[in-house]
């Protein structure tokens, strides 16, 4: 057990090593340790259920849509609002987080969702079963309460390990979910007897108790910073209780939200619409039957079970040797190679090729997931939630426009909708040459002589603002971020002050 | 077509009335269609009665489609019986089953011979599905317990939340 201590006069012990702002430098996956830990476990696991309500109706539909007569455009549509309610949902989680905390944010979404999960079982109409799947999406939104949590507990040296791990394992619930729900329903229909009609709406309620008993753990279990809960922290001073609208401005007019956004809609994004579509494909394409399908559809989704992460701790990798431009060019060539096989998965003509190439897709576009929120955390430190949600809204967006574009409707074939979706990759991950930080660089660009950290984020307050104090921990994130500057950086002189001479470091 | 067959029902009109599942019941009855050769149903063994969906229920529903391939055809997923074959006083009563969804319907019958292959058919509508179809009436599968747990449970998370805001301000 180590211990360590800050300099201030409040003495706190951490089990596991932490930075000045008390985030945790290394990541344990097998503990459960208060705060850092235990933040990690409860979040991907709350995560997790979400994904399991918001993807519980697709493997049931054969049963679906007998009994409330869907057409296919029904359950298109269905599947579009699923994955749309999300994309606001998800930027006001962001706010929400930055004004809120975590805890409270995602507890809340997650106990405002959970009725759609149940009433679910009640649903009578395609009306009814579209609203339920639009309302029930909403709790997609935890994915930024997520990345929010594990960047305010974990530094920049291990942050996109734990934003990869959190955010993978909770995407693993969309493709557990196509194992689950059929085992429950099956559990209901054979074992106690319901007719099939009556199964499947009971095997709802599964999920809605898992996400139900996930809020209470969230409540009760959670902190949102390593020193304790925003409500403590602001009414003992040791945090400024920010205003939204200055929160909210920094977010939207910072480019390079935007460029992640786009780019997220073209990882993320891709892979929510081959959840919704793969199981139909490889049915009609290949001829498999539907149990088979089911169970491609979910090597999809659990294959996020180390490739988000892979992404992850492989941003953290480059990190340490080139630092920010490091994160960039792995996440370009990432993004770029899944555009690649996608396109490609679109002309393979033979059933284990297509699994092959799938599976090999699924790495890349969900290691390019995992990359994406390695560079996220250092885009803005004041509204580091609006930037998050920004980026996982931008994700959903995407996810509406290929599903909307290539997948409704018969103007495209699905195999020639994949080809075209990986070409609209490739493309839009093109962005990326834009991104530059002046303190870092660019993909193309160095670093501007003489910029630091500290002139990065600290021109996120106002003088006013400043003079006040409330500015103390993004100085704190600045020299912490320093990292990010790779192994060449080092030697760089950094200026603590405009007007003294510089200091070699 | 080698057999035909007919259907009784309290009223002949089309859609004048919709049969429940598991309530209402079709009494099917078959035969050889004896303006066809003797010797053309010596191969005929089992007969299977099915029920099949009419075009419209088969509309923008490609998991109904039918195909001239019978291996991949999906119009008559229902069974209603099977039995030898036998050149008349064929009938059957069945009662509309629980997972049956809602929809427009008819009958079809295939002959089977030894091999378990299809060699005939008949069906209670013509050639374009169009005459002597009937709707059947899913059940919803929702029972009052199950209405009102949804409710209570929905109830009790949004309670739950006040409750959390309630502890929050407290602290």
């Amino acid at each position: 057990m180590e211990i360590s201590q800050n300099s201030d006069t409040n003495y706190r012990k951490f089990v596991l090593p932490v930075d000045s702002e008390h985030k945790a430098t290394e990541f344990r996956l097998f503990s459960i340790a208060t705060p850092h830990m235990r933040a990690f476990h409860l979040s991907w696991i709350s995560f997790f259920s979400c994904f399991v309500s918001t993807f519980a109706a697709p493997p049931l539909l054969p049963i679906i849509r007998d009994n409330l007569d869907l057409t296919a455009t029904d359950i298109g549509n269905a599947g579009i609002a699923a994955v749309s309610g999300a994309v606001f949902a998800r930027v006001a989680m962001g706010t929400a987080c930055d004004l809120f905390g975590p805890r409270l944010a995602s507890s809340s979404l997650i106990l405002l969702t959970a009725p759609a999960v149940y009433l679910s079982a009640i649903a009578n109409s395609p009306s009814a079963f579209l609203m339920v799947r639009f309302f029930t999406g909403f709790s997609l939104a935890t994915f930024v309460s997520t990345q929010f949590w594990m960047s305010s507990m974990f530094s920049p040296n291990v942050v996109g390990t734990a934003n990869g791990l959190s955010g993978g394992w909770g995407n693993l619930g969309g493709g557990a979910t196509q194992l689950i729900m059929p085992l429950v329903y099956s559990l209901i229909h054979d074992n106690i007897g319901s007719t099939k009609f009556t199964a499947w709406r009971i095997a709802f309620f599964i999920p809605a108790f898992f996400q139900t008993l996930s809020a209470y753990a969230i409540f009760f279990l959670g902190q949102d910073m390593p020193d304790g809960n925003y409500v403590r922290l602001e009414k003992s001073g040791e945090k400024h209780k920010d205003s939204f609208s200055q929160v909210f401005y920094h977010a939207i007019t910072n480019y390079r939200g935007w460029i992640l956004a786009l780019t997220y809609g073209y990882c993320f994004g891709v892979e929510l619409t081959i959840d919704n579509i793969i199981a139909q494909y490889f049915y009609d394409r290949f001829n498999v039957n539907l149990h088979t399908a089911g169970i491609i559809a979910a090597s999809f989704g659990l294959a996020n079970l180390f490739s988000r992460p892979g992404g992850g701790i492989l941003s953290d990798l480059v990190a340490k040797r080139f630092g920010m431009r490091g994160r960039l060019w792995t996440l370009w060539v990432v993004q770029m190679i899944g555009g690649l096989l996608c396109l490609l998965l679109g002309k393979i003509g033979s059933l284990s090729g297509s699994v092959a190439v799938m599976l090999v897709f699924s790495v890349f576009v969900q290691a390019a997931c995992g990359l994406t929120f390695g560079v996220v955390p250092f885009v803005s430190r004041r509204s580091l939630g609006v930037i998050s949600g920004m980026t996982g809204g931008g994700g959903n967006v995407g996810a509406v426009l290929t599903q909307v574009i290539f997948f409704r409707g018969s103007r495209y074939s699905t195999e020639e909708g994949i080809s075209l979706m990986g070409v609209m990759i490739m493309c839009c991950t093109l962005v990326i040459l834009f991104i530059y930080f002046p303190q870092w660089g660019g993909l193309f660009c160095g670093p501007k002589k003489g910029v630091t950290e500290e002139d990065y984020y600290l021109a996120e307050w106002t003088a006013a603002e400043k003079e006040q104090g409330f500015h103390k921990m993004s100085i704190k994130f600045s020299e912490n971020s320093r990292r990010e500057r790779g192994k060449k950086g080092a030697s760089v002189p950094v200026l603590s002050d405009k007007d003294t001479p510089p200091t070699i470091v | 077509m080698p057999q035909s067959y007919h259907q009784n029902h309290p009223k002949q009109t089309a859609f004048s009335f919709v049969l429940k599942a598991g309530e209402d019941q079709i009494t099917v009855t078959w035969r050889f269609n004896q303006t066809y050769s003797a010797g053309t149903d010596s191969d005929y063994k089992t007969v299977k009665v099915k029920l099949c969906y009419a075009p419209i229920s088969q509309k923008d529903r490609s998991w109904r489609k039918t195909e001239d391939r019978l291996k991949k055809d999906k119009t008559c997923p229902h069974k209603i019986v099977a039995r030898p074959y036998t050149t008349s006083n064929n009938s059957f009563t069945w009662t509309v089953e629980k997972d049956i969804p809602s929809g427009v319907y008819f009958v079809r019958a295939y002959a089977l011979n030894a091999q378990d292959e299809e060699v005939a058919y008949g069906q209670n509508t013509d050639v374009h599905k169009v005459n002597n179809l009937f709707k059947i009436q899913a059940i919803t599968g929702r029972h009052v317990s199950l209405d009102v747990a949804s409710v209570c449970f929905s109830a009790f998370s949004i309670v739950s939340l006040a409750g959390f805001f309630y502890m929050e301000k407290r602290k």
